[in-house]
């Protein structure tokens, strides 16, 4: 037997061959692990829970989205089918993208996935709107994710033709 | 109110605020700010029951037996 872990018999930890009395006394752990403080920890967990959720609320509140401009995106003759564009819309910093499908549909949807945002582009001979990060796949006549890590769909943006001009006028999320 | 109740209601309002989070980040997320708001305001009153419920708990638990 090693000497240096020849305690006392009665001591915590001993290899004495004699039993040791006073393993089951470990009084902090006791203190620490107990039905109160459990419960403690659970109403902490609860309420810290619900703090969390503050910080969206005010975020909402503060950047209410108000009215959506007009904005001019591309000339429908520089877009043939299967082709895409991308713009900035509402925002310089909201990166959208502008597709005429194969079927020839028009079709335009802020292009971060909402994976984890990178962006989608439009894939033309599968005809689905693809995000390379992950393998996330959306419907381009809906938005809608089909396959792959994202939950929810692309913000459809609502365009309007004039002229042979296609513009963006406004922004839809949680459509369909 | 016994103490297995506070323990209930507790426990039942951590669940409803783990969803409550869950439910926020979405609407947040999808910009459904009216539900947001709802979810937020549910999760805010079930965190004062389970604060309720325990102070009810401590009183009977460290109730001085006479
Ligand atoms: S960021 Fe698009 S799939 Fe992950």
């Amino acid at each position: 037997m090693n000497d240096k872990k020849k305690l006392a018999r009665n001591q915590k930890d001993t290899n004495d061959d004699m039993i040791n009395l006073v393993d089951n006394l470990n009084r902090d752990e006791d203190l620490k692990y107990n039905r109160r403080s459990f419960l403690k920890t659970a109403v902490g967990t609860s309420v810290a829970l619900s703090v969390a959720t503050i910080p969206f609320s005010v975020k909402a509140m503060l950047g209410m989205e108000t009215d959506y401009n007009r904005v001019e995106i591309a000339k429908l003759e520089d877009i043939p089918e299967g082709d895409s564009v991308v713009f900035n819309y509402p925002n310089d910093n909201d990166p959208a993208i502008l597709i005429h499908t194969v079927n020839g549909d028009l079709k335009a949807y802020n292009s971060a996935c909402t994976h984890l945002m990178c962006p989608v582009f439009y894939e033309k001979t599968q005809d689905v709107l693809l995000c390379p990060c992950h393998k996330g796949y959306f419907d381009v006549s809906n938005g809608q994710p089909i396959s792959g890590p994202p939950q929810r769909e692309l913000p459809l943006i609502e365009i309007e033709v004039d002229n042979g001009i296609v513009y963006a006028v406004g922004r839809q999320y949680r459509h369909g | 109110m016994g103490k297995k109740t506070c323990w209930a209601l507790i426990i039942a309002s951590i669940i409803v605020n783990v969803i409550m989070l869950q439910w926020t980040v979405e609407a947040f997320l999808g910009r459904e700010y009216e539900v947001l708001f709802t979810y937020n305001l549910i999760s805010l009153l079930s965190a004062s029951i389970a604060l309720f419920a325990y102070f009810q708990w401590r009183k009977v638990e460290y109730k001085k037996k006479s």
